[in-house]
């Protein structure tokens, strides 16, 4: 279309190079506006003395100055920090063994890699609400010890303010690692066999191979992953409120879990949207980079 | 090494690779085998659990006490629903992009899955509020028309990729035989793209279907789907695990039929295409 050489003008011609413009625009200003716009105005209300309802007067940074003078948001930060740094580590270390593992050319592939992928294909209410019972210390794991008779046995994370937000991680990579798995495999596959028999030839031991060879080739996939599973932390929500609820106390509370305590529960909406505006930042920070590479190269 | 491996080591491999599958899906599985069982039992002893008796008493509690048939045909009007309308408006356009690419055209799609690693939560004050103010909170038509939204980007990105990979020539031919531009859509672009306007159809019914942020957030009781449905059992400490298990795996069920036609779907969308 674009290429066919035009030589005159026809209505039907000017309508047919017209028209990726003409059905892409509204889209692309629909969703820019309903993301963009609104974040816009998000970021605008937390320059205002907004509580229960959004006002519109600028008063500057005092939001920003009560949002990092509040204990809890340093817990929510913090509890980001360890829940994003061990989900995207061990997810990552699953993965990829699981990888490895299915590439060792296993009978029923197919089959396995389907379960392995299950938990990602559900919601991560569901997620939530199983490990919660599994986790729970007088009926999941910490039972069924006791009564095989280890008596002393305790594991009840699940409760426990300091350890509450290892639990998680624990549900989270339950459900990511099979994910993170699928990456890897597509990653492996995609390594020429030839490199691989030539270091048979020489003598490489199958470690050495991985080592050295295999996972340097894998670079990009890490950095794929990484930047998936990152941006899946930030905007963990439903998980949390599905197995924590954000307690004991707020123990186990994330900056999305903050936000939403503060603009629906304690109405103090400019310290909510100066949070979100945190959070934001955050993101388009490590994505935008990302994203932008990717398609230079891939599109 | 990898690719060739001896045949003990093989069943090795495969042995090991099955007990993990099994370890993932114990969870599930367990959830499944508790909603067979009573209250009482369901709390009793994880090994005394398999040997009591099995019953489909949790699950006519659940229905009668939460009505699951109206949360699950929230969420089939409300998953189906955003997905075909994003479909429908998506397709022109990811054709466009994906035949008649211009300079933008990457700049165009980076934006807009740009907003789909937005967290949720930086737009939810205004669309709270813009829903209290239109009476839209807690409709289905509500719900169907931020997730189609907020999945648009999804599945503008799903078709590209998979009209991208319609080969030109084909088209050209069809112009060369002096095929017009409706013709060229109906008879040769069409049966070519199906198979990836079926795909990404399936994945999006199930980021809907799954999809909790909204839905929590902007229901309560007349349009809530199995998400809010599962939440609301969740939420009371106590003795509900049997009805709990009998909830969840009521909202699985179709994930877990649904899931096992397109993992392959499932893997390529969700990494926007990055691996096929």
């Amino acid at each position: 279309m674009a290429r066919s050489p035009i030589s005159q003008f026809s209505p039907a011609r000017w309508l047919e190079r017209r028209l990726p413009v003409i059905v892409v625009s509204p889209l692309f200003a629909l969703s820019l506006f309903f993301v963009y716009g609104f974040i816009a105005w998000t970021a605008y209300i937390s320059f205002t003395p907004s509580g229960v309802m959004p006002v519109y007067d600028f008063q500057g940074l005092a939001q920003y100055e009560r949002l990092w003078a509040t204990p809890r948001w340093y817990v929510a930060i913090k509890n980001l920090f360890i829940f994003s740094s061990l989900f995207i580590a061990i997810s990552m270390a699953i993965g990829i063994l699981l990888a490895i593992l299915l590439d060792q050319r296993v009978r029923a592939e197919g089959l396995i890699r389907t379960v392995y992928l299950y938990p990602m294909a559900l919601s991560f209410i569901v997620t939530g609400t199983v490990w919660k019972w599994m986790l729970n210390p007088g009926l999941g794991l910490q039972r069924l010890m006791r009564e095989a008779g280890f008596e002393n046995f305790t594991f009840d994370w699940l409760v426990n303010s300091h350890y509450a937000i290892y639990t998680l991680v624990i549900a989270a990579v339950w459900q990511s690692s099979g994910y993170a798995m699928a990456l890897f495999l597509a990653g492996l596959r995609s390594v020429d066999d030839e490199i691989l028999k030539a270091a048979a030839v020489d003598g490489s031991s199958p470690w050495k191979t991985y080592t050295s060879i295999v996972l340097p080739i894998l670079r990009p996939v890490f950095l794929s992953t990484v930047i998936i599973l990152a941006h899946l932390a930030i905007k963990s929500f439903d998980l949390v409120v599905a197995l924590t609820g954000g307690g004991p106390g707020y123990a186990t509370d994330m900056p999305a879990t903050f936000m939403y305590a503060f603009a629906f529960q304690r109405s103090e909406l400019g310290v909510a949207a100066a949070s979100a505006t945190m959070m934001l930042m955050t993101i388009i920070a490590i994505i935008v980079p990302y994203l932008y590479s990717e398609l230079r190269k891939t599109a | 090494m990898a690719r060739k491996v001896s045949t003990r080591r093989k069943a090795i491999m495969t042995a090991i690779a099955w007990v993990i599958a099994f370890l993932i899906f114990f969870p599930i599985l367990w959830t499944i085998i508790l909603s067979f069982k009573s209250e009482g039992d369901a709390i009793k002893s994880p090994l005394q659990v398999l040997t009591s008796h099995w019953s489909f008493e949790s699950y006519f509690v659940v229905q009668e006490r939460s009505d699951y048939f109206r949360h699950f045909w929230n969420s089939v009007v409300i998953s189906l629903g955003s997905t075909l309308i994003a479909l429908v408006i998506a397709i022109p356009a990811a054709w466009a992009m994906a035949f008649v690419p211009g300079k933008r055209t990457k700049d165009v799609l980076m934006w807009m899955l740009s907003t789909k690693m937005m967290p949720a939560v930086g737009v939810l004050v205004p669309i709270y509020l813009m829903f209290r103010d239109w009476g839209l909170l807690d409709t289905r038509i509500g719900l169907v028309a931020v997730l189609c939204l907020m999945n648009l980007p999804i599945v503008i990105w799903m078709l590209y990729t998979y009209f991208k990979e319609i080969p030109n020539d084909i088209l050209e031919a069809a112009r060369m035989d002096g095929a017009t531009l409706s013709s060229e859509i109906l008879y040769v672009l069409t049966p070519m793209a199906v198979p990836g306007i079926a795909s990404t159809l399936l994945l999006n019914v199930i980021l809907a279907w799954n999809e909790a942020f909204w839905t929590l957030n902007l229901t309560a009781a007349k349009a809530a789907p199995l998400t809010a449905f599962i939440a609301a059992y969740s939420s009371p400490e106590g003795l509900f695990y049997a009805k709990l298990s009998a909830a969840s795996t009521l909202a699985i069920a179709p994930i877990l039929i649904l899931g096992w036609f397109s993992q392959k779907q499932l893997v390529r969308g969700l990494t926007f295409g990055a691996v096929k």
